[in-house]
């Protein structure tokens, strides 16, 4: 028994270490709920938030836009769908009314200074758009952290694998 | 995993079973164990299903590797803790997703236990707010438990006479002390020795180890007399020569990622740990799928004759025969069927002659702790913090040498600390971008909490009763619930959240949040009391062997029949309970005085 599960063990961990796999761009494919428009501002939005780093790649690479998009895809209630919808135009309506024209024809500063306006009341956000940021930073730092690159290059977390004994200090 | 064949086995019915055991969880397992092994012909009824349980944890899965990082299909949706004060029962009335779960079943990593945990859709109940989390399918929620194994002390059995509150129990630590001896080297638990009079050693096997922060805080709390020890977990970290189906824990850490399960059963659950070995000495039928409605009478004994079961498939009803009939359905489904087993001779139910059936309920109030940063450890390299099924327990330390003025009775912690697979601080980290994202890795490591388990006081005012109209799926009449925390509770729930506070502080951890709030009635899933023991008939419902006082071959061995809650977890001692009360049945039929 204990070599089945070492057997299966050693297959997982061989799955789970192939850590450079090639960034592929989420956007070359086909957006299950978001238009092709809004697919693209989505992922840019979620890369300046988590973006690639000296340290790690960032939402990009991890594809964290078509997690969320399959998410909003199948979500249970109408609501969702609308809510991000809706919250993707705001972007762009601030956008427009900070610089004079939409977010993805913003410059790196411009846009960063979009979000920091969305981010401004993040603790207790009051306008639609201080709450649209709280739910794209909640879905991009859910679908980040729980994959591939979050665990294991971003976090470098160590566990699920077999002790021969635990870590740590011992009672004594 | 060698797992018996996957079938349940036709009950005889024309067959006079020494036994039936009713439920499948730690009661109704140890019962199936020690009858069989005492050479008894058991008959296990379990309502739910046989689930291959190792398929449905999988405890070992990356998030990435499941479609939904761990969550539930879209048209399957978890009661929020908030859910639970803002409405009413039944819970699932209105809603429009297709299934519908108790609170663990909601926030991220919730699909691995959605076949385990019953949908309230067609389990509901009435009253008071509650939030109750059943198990229905074999080994009940022993498949998900959070693992903690404590003893009683005296200061648990006989805390009446300590503090004037209340009933003692019927027996005292030297009683049951084999018992929880027998149950340590049967199943295994991991854990360090402290020779505290208050919370009893177990027969220890390799303990879990500590993190600098819980170092720091053991290190602090010495010098006020108090102990923060490694997480007694009923789990076999050495391995368990005598049972094939379970190995000893590997440090996959799965168990606190999830809602419990562990898919290896190093963590103990029923089915690997007592009903499986009961099954291989072949004095034991299995029947699955077998909601019992009814605890059948003969009418010229008083005795109870057997059951009567509705299989959950067919709704067909069935009566099985047995010399004596074991309740372990759970505090408040057991409650429920004896309510349930009205007859001329026992117009309130069986063994209700006291009227105290469903009453002097108590349990665990949960909600007040503290959250910490150890800021030596931001930034600091990463370590493998999470592989161990526990990290820490705080046991007690109020009303031992000393009385507080302002409430009676106990509270433990249980915490954690350090890395997870999943940084909890990406959500609560503000701003974004490289800062943010450097912020969440650097302090990833450097968190420590804890949140406390206080004892409820039983109260005969705290009572479930049957619902006069409202019925389950199968046509049964639910539970109405009858609950409130009183005053002892709210004082109590707020010097947790005071002492937790001024633990880290003594200890130097930095405090960043302390919740004083208390969650709905029910969170703590360790619900106790509604068939109290004791050695008066008026006032109690079974003896200190778990026999009613009023029908003598029927027993009640889940946590019913505690007489006080303590804040110790309850399982280990329902499983010393229940081994000790059916040596002594087996005992009895041998003389004949059953």
């Amino acid at each position: 028994m204990a070599f089945e599960i070492n057997r299966r063990d050693l297959i997982r961990i061989g799955a789970g270490a192939v850590l450079t796999a090639p960034a592929v761009l989420a956007a070359a494919e086909t957006p299950k709920f978001f238009t092709p428009a809004e697919f693209a501002l989505l992922d840019e939005l979620t890369e300046i938030i988590i973006p690639s780093d000296g340290h790690s790649p960032g939402s990009r690479a991890a594809q964290v836009s078509a997690y969320i998009d399959k998410s909003v895809a199948e979500a249970f209630e109408d609501k969702e769908r609308d809510d991000w919808r809706n919250g993707l135009k705001l972007v762009d309506e601030l956008s427009n009314k900070m610089h004079g024209h939409p977010f993805m024809e913003a410059s790196p500063d411009e846009r960063a200074a979009v979000l920091t306006r969305m981010a401004k009341n993040e603790m207790k956000p009051k306008s639609p758009e201080e709450i649209f940021f709280g739910e794209l930073k909640r879905a991009t730092a859910h679908a980040y952290y729980t994959s591939k690159i979050g665990i294991h290059q971003e976090i470098e977390y160590k566990g699920n694998v077999m002790l021969q004994e635990f870590v740590g200090y011992e009672v004594k | 995993m060698f797992l018996p064949a996957d079938k349940s086995d036709e009950v005889d019915l024309k067959k006079t079973y020494d036994a039936i055991v009713v439920g499948s969880g730690a009661g109704g397992g140890m019962a199936a164990h020690v009858l069989t092994s005492h050479g008894m012909q058991v008959l296990l009824l379990e309502a739910g299903k046989r689930l291959n349980i190792n398929k449905e944890l999988r405890s070992m899965e990356w998030p990435y590797d499941h479609p939904r990082r761990g969550d539930m299909p879209p048209d399957s949706h978890g009661l929020s803790g908030n859910e639970y004060t803002i409405r009413q029962p039944p819970y699932a009335q209105g809603s429009s997703y297709k299934h519908v779960y108790s609170y663990i079943e909601a926030g991220s990593g919730s699909d691995y236990a959605k076949d385990i945990v019953v949908d309230e859709k067609d389990h509901p109940y009435t009253g008071t707010q509650y939030a109750w989390v059943r198990a229905r399918c074999l080994g009940g929620k022993t498949n998900i438990w959070g693992r903690l194994a404590l003893r009683l002390s005296d200061y648990d059995f006989k805390a009446a006479s300590r503090d004037g509150y209340g009933e003692d129990w019927p027996i005292s630590y030297a009683d049951i002390s084999p018992y929880y001896d027998k149950v340590d080297l049967y199943l295994g638990i991991s854990g360090h020795k402290e020779n505290l009079p208050y919370l009893p050693d177990s027969l220890f096997q390799r303990a879990v180890r500590l993190t600098p922060a819980e170092v720091q805080l053991r290190e602090s709390l010495k010098k006020m007399d108090r102990v923060l020890t490694p997480y007694r977990a009923g789990v076999t970290t050495d391995g368990l020569k005598h049972n094939k189906y379970r190995v000893h824990c590997y440090g996959r850490g799965a168990c606190d990622r999830r809602p419990g399960g562990c898919d290896i059963h190093a963590a103990f659950d029923s089915p690997t740990g007592l009903i499986y070995p009961a099954l291989d000495t072949g004095n034991l039928t299995l029947r699955t799928n077998a909601t019992v409605n009814e605890v059948t009478v003969d009418k010229n004994t008083g005795k109870a004759s057997g059951v009567s079961f509705i299989d959950t498939g067919t709704g067909k009803t069935y009566t099985a025969k047995g010399r004596t009939v074991l309740l372990a359905a759970s505090t408040l489904e057991s409650a429920r069927l004896m309510l349930l087993s009205k007859s001329n001779l026992y117009p309130n139910g069986i063994g209700n002659s006291s009227g105290h059936v469903g009453h002097n309920f108590c349990e665990h109030l949960m909600g007040p702790g503290v959250n910490g940063l150890v800021k030596d450890l931001v930034g600091k390299p990463r370590t493998l913090d999470d592989g161990r099924p526990g990290s820490f327990y705080l046991p007690r330390f109020r009303n031992l040498a000393d009385r507080s003025a302002k409430f009676i009775r106990g509270y433990g912690f249980e915490g954690d600390s350090g890395t997870a697979m999943f940084p909890d601080n990406a959500y609560s980290t503000p701003g974004f971008g490289s800062a943010y994202k450097k912020t969440v890795r650097d302090y990833a490591g450097a968190f420590i909490g804890m949140g406390g388990f206080g004892e409820v006081l039983a109260r005969f005012d705290n009572y479930v009763e049957l619902d006069p109209e409202i019925k389950d799926h199968w046509g049964i009449p639910v539970l109405r619930f009858h609950i409130k925390f009183g005053d002892n509770e709210k004082k109590m729930a707020a010097d947790m959240a005071d002492s937790a506070r001024e633990m880290f502080e003594a200890a130097g951890i930095e405090v960043l949040g302390v919740n004083r709030e208390i969650l709905t009635e029910g969170y703590s899933i360790h619900e106790l009391g509604t068939s109290r023991m004791g050695t008066d008939p008026k006032k109690s419902v079974v003896n200190q062997f778990q026999q009613s006082h009023d029908v003598k071959n029927l027993l009640v061995v889940d946590g019913s029949t505690h007489v006080s809650a303590s804040c110790q977890n309850p399982t280990w001692t329902i499983m010393a309970l229940c081994w000790r009360s059916c040596d002594h049945l087996a005992e009895e039929l041998k003389k004949g005085n059953v």
